[in-house]
């Protein structure tokens, strides 16, 4: 291990993260949806999921999310009365994308970018769809 | 151990010293100015008393709105937009959202202790939870005084 790693190693052991590296992302555009057309998807069983190096998150049973458009990379869905985020050396609002009923990433709002799910596996998710 | 770092040490683990005081959010809740639909309105609040020595300011967008007082809460108007909230401490965590019109958000700033000084990290939370944490906040009718 490098002097640089163990330093962080140890330092994150005391709680300072600022080690932390950037969440991975990369440019996107995203094509929002009609008004009329934003279905809703409801969350069947809660999942843990990685959004970042070292730090997680919960998508909860119950939750709500509406789909407000469509990048390179799949839906993009925002969730309704409720906020999420993703974390490295910063924190981010984040938006769910979606290929089928697969968590393939998040769609970060102000950076315009997605970020991939931490680990690089997708994630399969109980999903109800509502229609608009 | 230094002197230095018993100073620092002795500092953050005055639990109560420099809390906010005043009306509780309960109490102003239903005083506080309406919100214009043109607007969106953030709140900034620190819930735990823990490490209350360390009070940096707070910046949204790059300009100060208030200090990370415990045990305290404040809120400002903005337009809609993109906003990067950070807190002016030796290292720094920022928080990025989106604000939009009507639209209410709450900035928890939680302290996360190092070995020689503590930051605020600002975290975005959902308005179920910050009302639950709100209720035994002060108001802070002028957070840059």
């Amino acid at each position: 291990m490098s002097l640089r790693g163990g330093l962080c190693v140890a330092l994150s052991a005391l709680g300072l993260v600022a080690c932390a590296p950037e969440v991975v992302r990369r440019p996107t555009q995203l094509t929002s949806v009609a008004e009329q057309a934003k279905d809703t998807i409801e969350i069947g069983e809660t999942v843990p999921v990685s959004v970042g190096p070292g730090y997680r998150r919960v998508i909860r049973r119950g939750s709500l999310w509406t789909r407000i458009g469509r990048s390179v990379e799949g839906e993009v869905f925002k969730p309704v009365d409720g906020v999420f985020t993703v974390e490295g050396a910063q924190i981010h609002e984040a938006y769910l994308v979606l290929a089928g009923d697969r968590l393939v990433g998040f769609y970060l709002p102000v950076e315009r970018a997605f970020a991939p799910v931490g680990d690089g596996k997708e994630i399969r998710l109980s999903i109800r769809r509502r229609p608009p | 151990m230094t002197i230095r770092t018993m100073l620092v040490t002795a500092a953050l683990l005055l639990p109560l010293s420099g809390c906010a005081t005043g009306a509780k959010y309960t109490e102003v809740a239903s005083t506080l100015p309406p919100l214009a639909s043109s607007q969106g309105r953030i709140y900034f609040y620190r819930p735990s008393a823990f490490g209350a020595a360390v009070q940096p300011a707070i910046n949204l967008n790059g300009q100060k709105v208030g200090t990370a007082k415990p045990h305290g809460f404040y809120f400002v108007d903005r337009a809609p937009g993109n906003y990067e909230v950070t807190a002016a401490t030796e290292t720094e965590k920022k928080l990025t959202f989106t604000l939009e019109p009507s639209q209410e958000r709450f900035v928890r700033l939680r302290i996360q202790m190092g070995v020689m000084v503590g930051r605020i990290v600002p975290e975005l939370v959902d308005k179920a939870d910050a009302e639950r944490e709100l209720g035994k906040l002060s108001f802070i009718p002028d957070p840059l005084k």
